[in-house]
């Protein structure tokens, strides 16, 4: 990153291969659309050209790249006012989501865990994304959020608990 | 029971120590609840485990890479500053730039009575890119629009009030961070003026988006604008205040006492 902050932009390239998947499945996993998330994360890495000032030299990138991407994610959702919410239609979302590998009862848990995520607060979806589904550590999620890590850990916890609350009142529904 | 749950999910992630375990397994062999709760985690956390990465698009890479080079070819372009341009906009900006040069060689030759006339033009014309810039700058419904507007402002020669304002509005204002930026590129551009200063320190005590508030305070340094170090000090005590701005603000007070 310091060598694109430097003006070679060309290192970005090096940056996309690395980072891409990984920012991609955060924001698909957030937005729970493709489209949506294929765009925000080319706009990611166009911020992350444009404002390569802001990057500290000596910093850890991949916080720096993660808060950028929350930003994107933030910007898009409130301004458009559409935020991911419990009215998401199950069906698009699985499609949009689909694995063609994925068995019929996997694809099923799979479309009420999605409607169970959907069903939580934007920030309790946040977290669970990067601990569970990006394995990101409490400590790696606590410098993306500037919290502390015990306070990331209770979230975590609480996001889980109100998560396992959803997934079985839809279960029985 | 939150404790209890946070227990639970603990034990399934296998960080408890010895004791702790033996005592969440006991829990779960003789209280009933604590057993349907621990199933209920278990298979949730299994569920959020399981779940593969969703792969990208190859057309993603692609779509970088032609990103990439249009960046890379802007960047070595020489001239000054690159703000958010596309070719479109650069030829109507290269055509303003064009014709005030034109009309300027045509008055210093001409010095007779169409001088008047032609400075008549020469404000329409620059009014009619302040309107449009202006106009653009007002757009609510698009951002990249509004960025625009940003672009047209720093290309204008000079900044009068209304331009200026407009400016400083969408740098402490605007709900998108593209357009902050880009408003603080252009205002950037006029920092020598004393007006300009006083606005661009005033915004430092207001800005709450980390990325703007990080690119002010490196203008501001580079401007050696020595006043805001009591912000910066400020900055460095806000507990609600994003690490790497802290950071940033002590590097300026580092750099500017």
């Amino acid at each position: 990153m310091e060598a694109v902050k430097g003006g070679d932009l060309q290192q970005a390239s090096i940056l996309f291969d690395r980072y891409h998947a990984r920012i991609f499945n955060f924001l698909a996993r957030l937005t729970m659309d493709r489209p949506v998330a294929e765009d925000l994360t080319q706009n990611v890495f166009l911020r992350l050209i444009r404002y390569r000032n802001s990057y500290r030299p000596g910093s850890k990138f991949m916080p720096w790249i993660y808060q950028m991407a929350r930003n994107v994610f933030s910007d898009h959702y409130h301004a458009a006012r559409s935020k991911v919410n419990a009215n998401v239609d199950v069906e698009k979302l699985s499609e949009a989501m689909a694995d063609s590998n994925e068995s019929w009862e996997q694809e099923e848990r799979e479309k009420l865990l999605q409607l169970s995520l959907a069903k939580l607060e934007e920030e309790q979806r946040e977290l669970l994304v990067l601990t569970r589904f990006q394995h990101l550590k409490y400590e790696e999620v606590a410098l993306i959020m500037n919290t502390s890590v015990a306070n990331i850990k209770v979230k975590v916890h609480r996001a889980i608990g109100k998560l396992r609350e959803h997934y079985f009142e839809l279960e029985n529904t | 029971m939150e404790n209890t749950e946070s227990k639970l999910i603990d034990y399934i992630d296998g960080k408890l120590g010895a004791d702790e375990r033996a005592e969440v397994e006991h829990q779960i062999a003789t209280n009933n609840e604590v057993k349907q709760m621990y199933d209920q985690l278990k298979e949730v956390i299994s569920q959020l485990d399981s779940t593969r990465a969703v792969e990208p698009n190859s057309k993603l890479k692609i779509r970088f890479n032609a990103m990439l080079q249009e960046e890379i070819t802007q960047h070595e372009r020489p001239m000054g500053r690159q703000v958010f341009f596309n070719s479109g906009l650069l030829r109507i900006a290269a055509g303003v730039v064009f014709v005030l040069i034109g009309t300027g060689i045509f008055l210093w030759v001409s010095k007779n009575q169409q001088q008047q006339r032609e400075i008549a033009r020469l404000r329409f014309e620059m009014d009619s890119t302040k309107n449009a810039m202006l106009n653009l700058l007002h757009n609510q419904q698009s951002a990249s629009q509004r960025v625009l507007g940003t672009t047209v402002a720093f290309q204008m020669p000079s900044a009068d009030d209304e331009i200026v304002n407009a400016l400083v509005k969408a740098m402490n204002e605007d709900p998108n961070t593209n357009v902050r930026l880009a408003a603080l590129d252009a205002l950037g551009k006029f920092k020598h003026e004393q007006r300009i200063r006083k606005f661009l320190i005033t915004s430092l005590s207001v800005q709450t988006d980390p990325v703007v508030q990080i690119s002010l305070i490196q203008l501001m340094v580079e401007m050696n604008e020595r006043s805001i170090l009591k912000e910066l000090e400020e900055i460095t005590r806000k507990k609600e205040v994003l690490k790497a701005v802290k950071d940033e603000a002590y590097s300026g007070i580092l750099k500017l006492s």
